[in-house]
């Protein structure tokens, strides 16, 4: 009898690490396909349809660009909202960044050559911004209105982008832009350095042309 | 008496049959952990090779060749880049560590030059670099973890600035 119960919470014991190892595996496969999802959950290389350059392509696509709020160098609140009915490039950049400094021309011409078809440009600055320390928030944001002033930028520029990083993919990689269209909706992506000739491409499509 | 002592043998055998399957089945859950881990992982930008080890006389300055590694196609800034924008690559300890760093000595960057804009040289670190650095460490066994700031591109994109740390068991003696 003595032995039964041995046996038997020895057995119950055996079912209880199985139960529980079946639990932390189904808890660590569904942390790992959250981690996944999050990690592919970003603009990426894809061929395309038309035998053209690869194009680089997003979650993101065909669905409303995620809202967001951020301020400019002047400390006012612009709102991608507030661009309802324009088509708008929202271009994640850094000071930091070369590639980001190469294609800054180009998007400074381009936004001259359709702001009056109803195109514009949100400059988002993904530079560390020092929030508790005043004194480095404000050589921090002097340095990022230092770059706009050499660079000319005629565009709104937004501060602090890390904030807004997670709802457009994590943006691991600088240059990333997304193209979104009269409506509100993100209808092209590119991430890193392509050409004048795909941005202008991907503005064509924002404006419904 | 003799006969309840075995059954107590066979009893004991069959728990440690059990634990050992138990023991078993969790190594593996773990080995499976690892494999995705790494398979959703992506792969460091910078990586710290070596020492991960050093004896050194207490209270005294020695130098460290502290050895990285930069991943294929990716460029790093140096300690001295020529932009003020740009973020330099720097290494330090913590302060208040019971090793302290007295200098950090850095190689010279070498010239790049993104393909679509040759007229700027930056000033990089490729491939493998080493940062020579001269620390002071108390009596002891010290595992200090170290860092060590960088910000990675490739011709055409920018992973924003990173902080590693360098662990490093140093033995004072």
């Amino acid at each position: 009898m003595k032995r039964n119960t041995l046996v038997l919470t020895a057995v119950l014991f055996i079912l209880a690490i199985f139960a529980w190892a079946g639990w932390a595996n189904f808890e660590y496969r569904k942390q790992a396909g959250a981690r996944l999802l999050a990690s592919v959950a970003k603009a990426e290389l894809a061929p395309d349809k038309d035998g053209g350059p690869p194009q680089f392509v997003t979650p993101l696509m065909g669905k409303s660009a995620p809202e967001f709020s951020l301020e400019d160098l002047s400390g006012n609140k612009v709102s991608l909202g507030g661009y309802k009915g324009k088509a708008v490039l929202v271009n994640f950049w850094a000071t930091w960044c070369g590639p980001c400094k190469i294609e800054t021309p180009w998007l400074i011409e381009l936004r001259n050559q359709y702001a009056a078809q109803g195109f514009e440009i949100l400059g988002v600055s993904e530079d560390e911004l020092d929030r508790d320390d005043a004194q480095k928030l404000g050589a921090e944001k002097q340095e990022i209105a230092r770059f706009v002033q050499q660079m000319h930028m005629p565009y709104p520029v937004l501060i602090g982008g890390d904030s807004i990083s997670e709802p457009y993919g994590g943006l691991d990689d600088l240059p990333t832009s997304f193209f979104v269209d009269r409506g509100g909706m993100v209808v092209a992506a590119q991430v890193g350095l392509t050409s004048k000739d795909e941005i202008e491409g991907n503005i064509k499509k924002a404006l419904g042309k | 008496m003799g006969i309840e002592d075995g059954k107590l043998l066979e009893l004991k055998d069959g728990m440690r049959a059990a634990a050992a399957v138990a023991m078993g089945l969790a190594g593996l859950l773990a080995q499976g952990q690892m494999s995705a881990g790494r398979s959703i992982a992506k792969a460091a930008p910078v990586e710290f090779l070596y020492p991960e080890q050093v004896t050194v006389a207490a209270g005294k300055p020695a130098t460290l060749a502290l050895h990285f590694r930069i991943a294929p196609g990716l460029h790093i800034n140096s300690h001295t880049p020529r932009e003020e924008e740009l973020i330099p690559t720097t290494f330090s300890i913590p302060e208040g560590a019971a090793v302290r760093l007295d200098k950090a000595d850095y190689p010279a960057g070498t010239d790049f030059t993104l393909p679509l804009d040759p007229k700027e040289k930056l000033s990089v670190y490729t491939g493998e670099f080493v940062v020579q650095a001269r620390i002071v460490a108390s009596p002891g066994d010290h595992l200090v973890e170290a860092k060590l700031r960088y910000q990675a591109c490739d011709n055409n994109a920018c992973m924003p600035p990173r902080t590693i740390t360098v662990a490093i068991d140093v033995v004072g003696k």
